[in-house]
């Protein structure tokens, strides 16, 4: 049986680790580049939706009820920000990493709850299955109450966001917030890409100057 | 560099905005608004009577405010203070350059393309070889 040695410092076709290490910072360079002009489309198209829903709802409500001028000027604070930290594992990276904290203003543990709770609906989805009807619907129903709970000051924050259009406001209006929250999720991810290409064409700069240097 | 830089850490920062008036309170609904004690906003709605003055003093003071993470910029607002956006290279604030009603993204104006285009040319390239 043929035993892979992986500490070796030198490959197959004779490349030596620092030659492997740069191609790995080449290529890690060229993803996310990749990454970060294809999430610039999605961005692209997220908010044209949300621009083509907020003008139907100017359309349907009048061009005085969406303006401006009716935007809240008295002092609060984002219900929308960020939190900013080091990139995990590499204190000196200068890499920094960017999460979205929606909806976080009034009462943030429900919020980050919500948040939280979503994700991973997002990761376990519920499955539907035959049989046993009563005991899964009991779940669904509970596991719906608890999820209203945790949605309703999420709701509540976004029709608070809305009041400044009035109280009873366009579903279209309603549509384009969540278009702009998708593209604000959209947007987060791409900063994250940004700083990753940048750390990235920093260690390939970098490696090219030395090569220059030692010529 | 950028990765020489410590980073500040934040809790709660804000996402700032330079766009016009449908991209700002597309972002506003999303919640993203902050209005300070001093009446201070994190965003500047640009029309045709915004002069470029008050785009170049907007932008100097979104990128040394502590408490803003990120500045959202529509590009045809970034081209007309080209000079100021390729010249910032702070890794926080990051600058974000998007795409806006009238005026659809190009990659070739984008001012982190245009830094890391370098790689790509053919002077480089040969350099690294020679």
């Amino acid at each position: 049986m043929e035993v892979v040695d992986h500490g070796t410092p030198s490959l197959e076709n004779g490349q030596t680790d620092k030659e492997v290490e740069e191609n790995a910072n080449v290529l890690q360079f060229m993803d996310s580049m990749d990454a970060y002009l294809t999430l610039i489309h999605s961005l692209s198209s997220t908010l044209r939706r949300g621009w083509l829903e907020l003008a139907s709802a100017r359309h349907s409500m009048g061009a005085s009820r969406v303006n401006t001028v009716l935007l809240d000027h008295t002092s609060h604070p984002a219900a929308t920000s960020l939190l900013v930290t080091q990139d995990e594992g590499k204190v000196d990276s200068g890499k920094p990493h960017f999460t979205l904290c929606k909806w976080a203003s009034s009462s943030d543990e429900n919020s980050l709850l919500g948040e939280k709770q979503s994700s991973q609906d997002k990761l376990h989805p519920q499955l539907r299955h035959r049989g046993s009807t009563e005991l899964c619907e009991e779940k669904t129903s509970s596991e719906n109450k608890a999820s209203r709970e945790v949605d309703d000051p999420v709701q509540k924050e976004r029709s608070k966001s809305l009041s400044m259009f009035g109280t009873l406001v366009s579903p279209k209006l309603r549509a384009a917030q969540l278009s702009f929250e998708a593209a604000l999720e959209t947007l987060v991810e791409i900063v994250n890409m940004r700083s990753e290409m940048l750390c990235a064409f920093d260690q390939v700069n970098m490696k090219l100057e030395g090569r220059k240097d030692e010529k | 560099m950028a990765n020489r830089v410590q980073i500040p850490t934040s809790n709660s920062a804000l996402i700032a905005m330079i766009a016009d008036e449908d991209t700002v309170v597309g972002f506003l609904m999303a919640g993203v608004g902050n209005v300070d004690l001093r009446r201070k906003t994190n965003y500047l709605i640009v029309d045709s009577k915004t002069t470029v003055k008050q785009i170049e003093d907007t932008f100097k003071e979104f990128t040394t405010r502590e408490d803003i993470a990120v500045v959202l910029i529509s590009q045809y607002v970034a081209n007309m203070i080209r000079f100021l956006v390729d010249s910032y290279n702070k890794p926080v604030p990051a600058i974000l350059e998007i795409p806006s009603k009238d005026h659809p993204y190009d990659p070739a104006h984008d001012s982190v393309l245009s830094r890391v285009k370098y790689l790509f040319s053919a002077e480089s390239v040969a350099s690294g070889r020679r």
